[in-house]
């Protein structure tokens, strides 16, 4: 209900994958619409407001794309899950069905289902663009008639006939407010089936008939039965004998049967098929030879991409922030409050802003190679490949995704049908190197290793960033392949996949994609980034009783008995009094476990808060080298430079510098992607295993790298 | 060996053939919402680069499906 008393009606757009669901949706909502959560589960669902002509009022959900109410992978399931279910919140009144026109016949298998749960439906024949350029022309009057809905021709590309897509809505949602709809059905039940859905209908007070028959199919998954209700439901099947898999296959080809003599009555001239671009294209995008180095021509662009274009925009934020600092800082004088501004909430604000620009650039990227219909090839290419690693053609667009991020990245696993699969790819996924190492790598190795040449064109610095990045490959292919012996499942596993006509990109669709990755970013991860930079900051300027003020006072005197100037004494000062709080403490009461990897007590301290999040480990740095705000990478490398043991030796050797890379290659430091992991595994215990089996593994390499480089 | 029926594995580059039925239930409950059905006519387009996959059209769509999956897809001899 809305502040004026209205009802605000629910529509849910569904449709097969590939049908331009979501580019229909957004031609719908524009901008206004947000991403939600289906309850209990993480797949998203797109919602968005509806104002419809005749003045009504509705939300239009976007369902996962699906090809049948008889699911293969977790977000298809949401579907059956919603519309067996009439209490769930997202039950629609009335559904708006997107069915490629170009393809019709193949595409109305979830429809005539649909018609037999009785939604009210509106069929939305899209891409009527394309059909108008392959002469392919269908009646929807014919098909409006014989299915008994309101039938349009859209398309989601040029906008055309968008509006009467809305008209319609709001006609069909006034005319459902006073009548219920009648139509065929789509399949004849056999006699086993009328017994179970007779069954079922008597026990769960069920009224429609292919309802029941869904919820005995789908007994052992839906989360809104009951537990006495699935035992109910498990006795009627085996006692009447369903088949379920038979009974499905028979079902579906009843379906076809039934509907495709309506669809070729529809049809009035059947589309030429000359030798399509798509064709073409794919004689050498999928060619032995020439698609996989295609692929990796691609995956060197985008690289490219992230490193070098990215720079101007991560400068420019970096110096904004640096400027704003000096600002706050000129204007309020030193104070703790000063201090909590500007080392505390900004530079914590600025290490999440300053990644915007290459997960912008990846998301774009990667959204256009999925909106132009690459992504389905590359998963036909790879997944001999990705089998060996226990993983799955589509888990390869989870790995390149993780090059940006592994949240998203582990998000984007929900495609895959077979649970093992699916979690060793959400397993593996984060050694992937991420953006968020990034800053850390660049810091660690533009101190340790010399800029010196190789072979006049590769410089020994780029060179250990391309390794850094194989390692991580290296590392989550071989953690693949020995989950695969450990992991045991019954269930098929499956690449079936379809692959799509080559489009271009339709841009809207892709600055809406990737202004919500990065808006879930700055929102989700910024959050936590913001808390972390405050606690640590309360950790170092604190300390147990008055023992900051005593080491400062030490530190003063020593400090100006040796004739130091006053800047100096200050850093001097900042420093003792960082070794005496809390954040030092913690430090130091670790310092026994991690100096066989060559760590002093400060990359303690930075150890423990990029647990948070990776990227903290350059500003926990800035503020252990008291070079406070400066947020200058190369001062701190100059300051990191010239640390020293008590013994006098050096910190950054390159032994140690190697054993740090190496640990942040593979540990498993980032909080939102253990949380995202217990999100979609279902509970903590993947979470913990993928916590400590990375830990364990970044520990041992990085002791072995330390002990033999020393 | 004389059968009535092929297999899609046995398919040559570029011909084309009509299927009969899918012999492996759960394989056919992913197919046959996908537009595979008994009597889709099928064109074997080309093999994955690593070997192992198919990239078929069925009735004009194009799939990819693996080699245990091409298996099980009966086709008329
Ligand atoms: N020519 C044309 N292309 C379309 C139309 N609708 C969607 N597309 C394109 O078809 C592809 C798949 O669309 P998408 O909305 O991602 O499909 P979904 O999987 O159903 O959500 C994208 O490249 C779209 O730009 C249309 O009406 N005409």
């Amino acid at each position: 209900m809305t502040k004026s008393g209205m009802k605000v009606w629910k529509v849910a757009l569904i449709g097969n994958p590939n049908s331009g669901k979501s580019t229909v949706f957004n031609q719908l909502t524009g901008l206004r619409q947000k991403t939600g959560n289906f309850p209990g589960v993480t797949v998203d669902v797109k919602e968005g407001a509806l104002h419809l002509p005749n003045g009504l009022e509705a939300i239009l959900y976007d369902f996962p794309g699906t090809y049948s109410l008889y699911p293969t992978s977790s977000d298809e399931r949401i579907v059956s899950a919603v519309l067996t279910n009439q209490q769930h919140q997202f039950f629609p009144d009335i559904l708006v069905y997107v069915a490629d026109v170009t393809n019709l016949e193949k595409h109305l298998l979830l429809f005539s289902q649909l018609l037999d749960l009785q939604f009210p439906l509106i069929l939305a024949l899209n891409m009527s663009d394309v059909a108008a350029e392959e002469g392919l022309l269908i009646q929807a009057d014919v098909l409006s008639r014989n299915f008994n809905v309101p039938v349009v021709s859209i398309s989601g590309r040029t906008g055309a006939n968008i509006p009467d897509l809305m008209r319609e809505i709001g006609l069909l949602l006034t005319f459902h407010m006073s009548n219920k709809v009648a139509y065929q059905r789509f399949h004849d039940c056999s006699d086993v089936e009328k017994q179970v859905v007779g069954a079922v209908q008597q026990n769960l007070g069920m009224e429609n008939a292919y309802m029941a028959l869904l919820t005995a199919h789908h007994h052992d998954w839906l989360p809104h039965l009951t537990k006495s209700e699935q035992e109910t439901l498990a006795a009627i099947v085996a006692t009447k004998g369903l088949q379920s898999l038979r009974a499905q296959v028979d079902e579906t080809l009843d379906r076809f049967d039934k509907f495709i003599p309506i669809v070729k009555d529809a049809i009035k001239s059947p589309p030429v098929f000359p030798v399509t671009a798509t064709d073409r294209l794919d004689a050498v995008m999928t060619h032995r030879f020439w698609g996989p180095v295609l692929f990796f021509s691609v995956m060197l662009l985008v690289f490219q991409a992230i490193f070098d274009w990215s720079q101007y925009p991560m400068d420019t934020i970096e110096g904004g922030f640096a400027a704003l600092n000096g600002m706050i800082r000129y204007a309020l004088g030193d104070s703790w409050f000063t201090r909590l501004l500007t080392d505390g909430i900004l530079s914590g604000l600025s290490g999440i802003l300053v990644f915007v620009p290459q997960i912008a650039i990846l998301f774009l990227l990667i959204t256009v190679l999925e909106e132009v219909g690459y992504m389905a090839r590359v998963v036909f290419m790879f997944d001999r490949i990705m089998r060996r690693f226990g993983m799955n053609g589509r888990s390869i667009v989870a790995l390149i995704s993780g090059g940006a991020c592994a949240v998203p990245a582990i998000m984007s696993s929900r495609t895959i049908g077979n649970w093992k699969e699916r979690l060793i790819t959400v397993l593996v996924t984060p050694f992937i190197s991420c953006s968020a190492r990034l800053p850390v790598y660049s810091v660690l190795i533009a101190l340790a290793i010399p800029s010196d040449r190789v072979l006049g064109i590769f410089s020994w610095q780029s060179l250990t960033f391309a390794g850094m990045y194989a390692l991580g490959v290296v590392a989550a292919l071989s953690a693949g392949w020995l989950m695969k012996k450990y992991l045991r499942t019954r269930e098929p596993s499956y690449l079936a996949i379809q692959l799509p006509v080559y489009r271009m990109p339709y841009w809207k669709n892709v600055w809406l994609t990737v202004w919500e990755k990065v808006w879930a970013f700055i929102s989700g991860a910024g959050k936590v980034i913001v808390v972390i930079s405050l606690v640590l900051w309360a950790l170092s300027n604190f300390g147990p009783g008055d023992s900051m003020e005593v080491a400062a006072e030490t530190a003063w005197k020593t400090a100006h008995a040796n004739g130091l100037d006053e800047a100096a004494i200050a850093d001097a000062q900042a420093a003792s009094r960082l070794e005496a709080s809390w954040a030092g403490q913690l430090g130091k009461s670790i310092e026994w476990a991690i100096k066989p990897l060559g760590y002093d007590w400060k990359i303690g301290i930075a150890l423990v808060t990029s647990f948070a999040a990776r990227e903290v480990f350059v500003g926990t740095m800035s503020t252990l080298y008291s070079i406070g705000s400066a947020e200058d990478d190369a001062l701190l490398r100059v300051k990191m430079a010239s640390a020293v043991w008590p013994d006098g030796s050096q910190v950054y050797t390159l032994a140690t510098a190697m054993s740090l890379l190496v640990f942040y290659a593979l540990a498993m430091q980032c909080m939102s992607t253990l949380v995202v992991v217990k999100k979609e595994t279902g509970g903590w215990k993947w979470a913990i295993f993928q916590f400590v089996f990375m830990g364990l593994l970044a520990y041992f390499s990085a002791f072995i790298v330390y002990q033999l480089l020393r | 060996m004389q059968r009535r029926f092929r297999t899609l594995r046995d398919l040559r580059q570029h011909e084309t053939a009509r299927t009969i039925s899918i012999a492996d239930p759960a394989l056919a409950c992913k197919l046959t919402p996908m537009g595979l059905l008994p009597g889709s006519n099928i064109e074997m387009v080309r093999k994955s680069p690593f070997g192992n996959a198919y990239y078929i059209k069925a009735d004009g769509v194009r799939l990819a499906l693996r080699e245990e999956e091409a298996a099980h897809i009966l086709l008329e001899a």
